[in-house]
């Protein structure tokens, strides 16, 4: 069986490579797996990006910080292991990483008889809590194309697992939590469908691109 | 395992090499050459026209009726003495009135050497087998196809009536030569003769076959440091990955396609 | 769309024109062969033609032909010192390709053959077909037409027949001032002999050529 089949021009990327090309993204663009408020990110770099802390009464914001590790992401044939209920289906990934949350607990000093002024905000953390959770997740290919043969791909997030997370509802509810958030990063990654092909021929898509056998294959036409 | 996989079917094949053929231009090329008994300067300006491909595994991709059209300007001298006859006006001797006879001597006509500029064009077709070259030069990994195998260069329609063409140029250049317009038609088949189409086609082998031996088609030319995305703002540079190793072949399956092999690293 | 390119002027004599002057009178005349327009530079006169009257000498005109020479640097006869008898002619040729056109200038007026005076003659082959006009460039008013006539040479018979013509030359007479006949025809490669009979020193001239000087010559009696 061919690898053009009805079309004129193939192209693959084994999950090796695509796991080779997202490390080049993080590794030249940290800032998309670190995101934090003023405290933790003082401005946008290349290493992090800043976020508004989250408003709540009383507390000035409630300073946060979330990273992850650079996601491993395995094509479907699964190769990798996955914990329960995950299963790896047809046409899609898994991907795994480890997840970094940490807010800034800070201790309010402004009751009404204490010497400490209300209202005085804070320069820096006052007390940092951290956790890291070992995050499993199943996603999907979402991608564009045009006419001109311009076109790219990006992971999207359907389903994130952790692993011995109690009571039941706080690992529902950080599995959301999670999902969200690395749906959202993960989302700021396109990877243009010429360098897939590292930059091999010209191709208008006319089939794909799709995940299978371990690869994400394209096909289409001169 | 290669890590990502490229491939073209014969019919892209025929798209991508055409494009590719296109690229490479005119070319042209300058020198002499032996014209029959003559030596010709000649400049010489071509471009190819893509043919059709066929795949061949393992590794060779056939070209069949690759077309080269060219143009040619090339000026030759013929010594006229070489191809002419020794004329000689005779004796001429007249009765002068009162006077007697008066006689000219006898005088012998040399004759000069003449330049002649012909332009032409025409086409030769062949079939070339090309082989896959890979290199890796100046931080470049370049993929092209080189002639390995040209069959015999099948010269066009046109290129007959290159002698013709030859006598179109000479005769205006002999007529103002005196004493040669009663040899003029001589004059000019003996040159034609001595030319010859083997002259013709032997003077333009040899200048236009090197345009085809050393045909080479772009198939693939990609920076080893190659570039994912460019920069998008100062805290969003450019991401980079190394292409590592390229192979490429013919494969044979249900159909053939010429298939790249790249292996990268972060 | 060739016609008329070849060039007649008994100023500059080329491989197929010939000078011929007679020599009526005894004497030891010395001249040059230069290119044209050269005997105003060079005063030299080393060449001789000596002519004695005797007694027992024969009706008839004799006719003594020196063919010119031309070693790259200087014109030179086969014979630089020749006697000959009152009324005998002298011709000189040069047939070589690459010498420049030339004059045979003597050390008396008469005797020179850029401007032809009395017992001379000028000629000429003509190589290209045309119709050319010929006067003399210094202005007595004499001149006529030379029409040649491409050959029809088809087939070996008429290439022949043309070879033959060859031998046959036209006459034109020049005498004070009058060309007879003034209008002539002839095929390509036949001879036109110019007889100068008398006058005030002409010559046989492509009217195309006339404003070209005549350096050191005016319109004037000579000799």
């Amino acid at each position: 069986m061919s690898l053009t089949g009805t079309e004129q021009v193939f192209g693959a990327i084994h999950e090796s490579a695509l796991n080779d090309m997202i490390r080049a993204f993080f590794d030249a663009r940290p800032r998309y797996r670190r995101f934090g408020s003023p405290v933790f990110v003082p401005a946008t770099t290349v290493t992090a990006t800043q976020m508004g802390a989250i408003p709540f009464p009383g507390t000035g914001g409630i300073e946060w910080l979330v990273t992850f590790s650079i996601p491993v992401i395995d094509l479907f044939e699964q190769t990798t292991p996955l914990p329960p209920p995950l299963t790896l289906g047809p046409g899609q990934f898994s991907l795994r990483t480890t997840v970094g949350i940490c807010i800034d607990c800070a201790a309010r000093r402004d009751d009404r008889q204490a010497s400490v002024a209300a209202g005085q905000g804070r320069a820096a953390a006052n007390h940092v809590v951290c956790t890291a959770l070992d995050v499993f997740g199943i996603g999907h290919l979402d991608s564009w194309h045009n006419s001109n043969g311009d076109g790219a791909v990006r992971l999207r997030v359907d389903t994130v697992e952790l692993v011995d997370v109690t009571p039941d509802s706080l690992e529902t509810l950080l599995e959301c939590l999670l999902k969200m958030v690395l749906d959202a990063a993960l989302s700021q990654m396109e990877l243009p469908l010429p360098a897939l092909r590292a930059g091999a021929f010209e191709l208008i898509v006319v089939r794909g691109p799709d995940i299978a056998d371990d690869r994400i294959k394209v096909a289409g036409n001169l | 395992m290669a890590e990502i996989i490229a491939a073209v079917d014969e019919g892209g094949a025929n798209t991508l090499l055409g494009d590719a053929i296109q690229t490479i231009g005119t070319q042209s090329k300058s020198g002499s050459g032996s014209l029959g008994p003559f030596t010709a300067s000649y400049n010489l300006t071509g471009h190819f026209t893509n043919g059709t491909v066929d795949l061949i595994a393992p590794g060779t991709v056939r070209i069949d009726q690759l077309r080269f059209d060219w143009n040619v300007d090339l000026s030759f001298q013929i010594d006229l003495n070489s191809f002419l006859p020794h004329f000689c006006l005779p004796q001429v001797c007249v009765d002068i009135p009162c006077v007697g006879t008066v006689c000219t001597p006898k005088i012998c006509v040399s004759w000069p050497t003449i330049t002649v500029p012909v332009s032409f064009g025409d086409f030769v077709e062949a079939t070339a087998d090309f082989g896959i070259d890979v290199s890796l030069n100046g931080g470049n990994w370049k993929v092209q196809i080189v002639v390995q195998n040209v069959s015999q260069l099948q010269f066009g329609p046109g290129t007959a009536g290159i002698l013709a063409l030859i006598g179109a140029a000479i005769t205006p250049i002999l007529l103002a030569i005196p004493f040669i317009g009663p040899f003029l038609a001589i004059a000019v088949d003996t040159i034609l003769l001595a030319i010859g189409i083997a002259g013709v086609t032997g003077f333009l082998g040899p200048i236009i076959s090197p345009f085809i031996s050393g045909l080479k088609i772009p198939v693939y030319n990609q920076a080893k440091h190659f570039q994912v995305l460019p920069a998008a703002g100062p805290n969003d540079p450019a991401v980079f990955v190394e292409l590592d190793a390229v192979t490429a072949g013919i494969q044979h399956s249900d159909e053939d396609e010429l298939v790249l092999s790249v292996d990268i690293s972060p | 769309m060739f016609d008329n390119l070849d060039t007649i002027d008994s100023r500059a004599l080329r491989p197929t024109d010939c000078y011929g002057q007679r020599f009526m009178r005894p004497g030891t005349y010395h001249y040059h062969v230069l290119p044209s327009g050269g005997q105003h530079i060079n005063r030299e006169r080393p060449y001789v033609v000596r002519v004695s009257d005797p007694k027992d000498k024969g009706p008839a005109m004799q006719q003594l032909t020196l063919m010119v020479a031309w070693n790259g640097r200087e014109l030179r006869p086969d014979k630089i010192d020749v006697s000959v008898n009152t009324g005998d002619l002298v011709v000189w040729n040069c047939p070589h390709p690459a010498a420049p056109p030339y004059e045979v200038a003597g050390d008396k007026d008469f005797f020179n053959s850029a401007r032809l005076v009395n017992e001379c003659g000028f000629s000429h082959a003509f190589g290209l077909p045309g119709t050319y006009r010929w006067a003399d460039a210094f202005g007595s008013g004499v001149g006529g037409t030379v029409h040649v006539l491409a050959p029809r040479c088809r087939t070996p018979a008429e290439l022949a027949q043309w070879q033959s013509d060859l031998a046959r030359a036209t006459v034109v007479m020049i005498s004070h001032g009058k060309a007879e006949p003034a209008h002539v025809e002839i095929a390509t490669g036949q001879t036109v002999y110019f007889a100068i009979v008398a006058g005030k020193g002409i010559s046989v001239t492509d009217t195309r050529l006339h404003t070209i000087g005549n350096c050191g010559h005016t319109a004037t009696t000579v000799g």
